[in-house]
């Protein structure tokens, strides 16, 4: 199957303009360089200040996100939830106490109600709680009350919609995680490791 | 701001650290003389010329939009470019690539999802037959008209032929969700595109 399944996706890019390397690479330059500027200027900024946004993107990305990335992408990181102190701060796969179960942007209610329904029934989950686009949105704006520029920049629609999740047993984490990140309407799962006095889900 | 980066947290330069350290927290190195510049600059071309049209294929299959691909081929690369020196060791810098690229992606779902919504409006042919496999769609619409984090799978497995293990690893889910995300995929590319599918 796989030589037959990668000859069609050769042929899908056969259409390919081409593009000349040396070229994506100076405009990447000129860009990165842009972008390592501004972080160094974030980060300075940061040191004197405050929180670590876990930018949590599909769990391990973060080691490629800093913040001032891009105006992109730094609204992307700063829209993650933060994690809650009393948690480590990276996410984990195995071993997670807490979870916040995040939905594609494109979650029907249905998808959201069957999800709500799976996590009150499912065994290995403890406490639950919902958090609404707009929720998350008002979190947002307390949290950078000191950073308008940002805050107007961003709109509640730039929020996904997440369930906040407290495990009973770390242990079960993993096949807690693989059912759930496969329900329809999730986005990914994201772990971490709490003392149990975190707030549910790990972040704030 | 703040910091998204999980690495050391308080290490960071104060603000008024001298404005050509080049790497932030590790250690003084590498400030940023012309020498230093050329040959990171030199590294990273060769990264380029050696991964980016590969990089910029994926993209294009993500999305379905030459133009699009090369956005964000670039973006992808000028992010690794930012953090070249923390980064350069490691042993798969397309593996990296590839997982900035996907979150690029993600992150670009709406305009990607334009071109689905675009697909799927287009009523330019009859109406197949319910079962008949005569859609004979092109590898490429099929896929856009799958779930972003399906086609992610199928652009990271199939055609560009990571381990299941390595897919899990990029896209940040379990190894079961990949071969899961795999399977369904597979099979509705399969209803999909017909006999044009070549069979398991």
């Amino acid at each position: 199957m796989t030589t037959d399944l990668r000859d069609q996706f050769d042929r899908a890019v056969g259409d390919d303009p081409g593009a000349a390397l040396d070229e994506l690479a100076d405009a990447a330059i000129v860009e990165g360089g842009r972008l390592r500027r501004r972080r160094r200027r974030v980060a300075a900024g940061a040191a004197a200040g405050v929180v670590a946004v876990l930018g949590a993107v599909a769990g391990l990305a973060l080691s490629a996100e800093g913040p001032g990335a891009d105006p992109d992408v730094t609204l992307a990181a700063a829209v993650q939830p933060v994690t809650a102190p009393s948690c480590v701060r990276q996410p984990v796969e195995i071993g997670a106490t807490d979870a916040v179960v995040v939905l594609a942007a494109g979650a029907t209610p249905a998808q959201r109600t069957a999800l709500d329904a799976a996590l009150r029934d499912d065994p290995r989950v403890g406490a639950h709680l919902f958090e609404s686009r707009e929720q998350a949105y008002e979190r947002f704006r307390a949290r950078y009350a000191d950073n308008p520029d940002l805050v107007a920049a961003v709109g509640a629609d730039r929020f996904p919609e997440a369930f906040r999740v407290r495990l009973d047993a770390a242990d079960r984490y993993p096949e807690f995680r693989s059912r759930i990140a496969a329900a329809p309407g999730v986005a990914q799962v994201i772990g971490r490791r709490c003392a149990p006095d975190a707030p549910v889900g790990g972040v704030l | 701001m703040t910091e998204a980066r999980t690495a050391p947290p308080a290490a960071t330069p104060p603000a008024d650290a001298p404005a050509p350290a080049a790497d932030p927290p590790s250690g003084g190195r590498g400030a940023a003389r012309p020498r230093a510049k050329a040959a990171r600059d030199a590294e990273f071309t060769a990264f380029v010329r050696s991964d980016g049209t590969r990089l910029r294929r994926s993209a294009y299959l993500m999305c379905r939009d030459w133009h699009l691909a090369q956005d964000l081929a670039q973006h992808t690369l000028a992010r690794m470019y930012a953090v070249w020196d923390r980064i350069r060791e490691e042993t798969n810098l397309r593996a990296y690539s590839r997982r900035v690229l996907m979150n690029a992606v993600f992150d670009q779902q709406r305009r990607c999802r334009g071109a689905e919504v675009v697909l799927a409006d287009v009523p330019d042919r009859p109406d197949p037959a319910p079962g008949t496999p005569e859609l004979r769609l092109a590898l490429v619409d099929a896929l856009a008209r799958l779930p972003v984090e399906d086609r992610a799978v199928l652009v990271l497995r199939h055609a560009e032929d990571h381990s299941v293990d390595a897919v899990a690893a990029i896209l940040g889910v379990s190894v079961p969700a990949v071969k899961m995300r795999s399977a369904r995929a597979l099979s509705r590319l399969r209803a999909l595109l017909g006999e044009d599918f070549p069979d398991r």
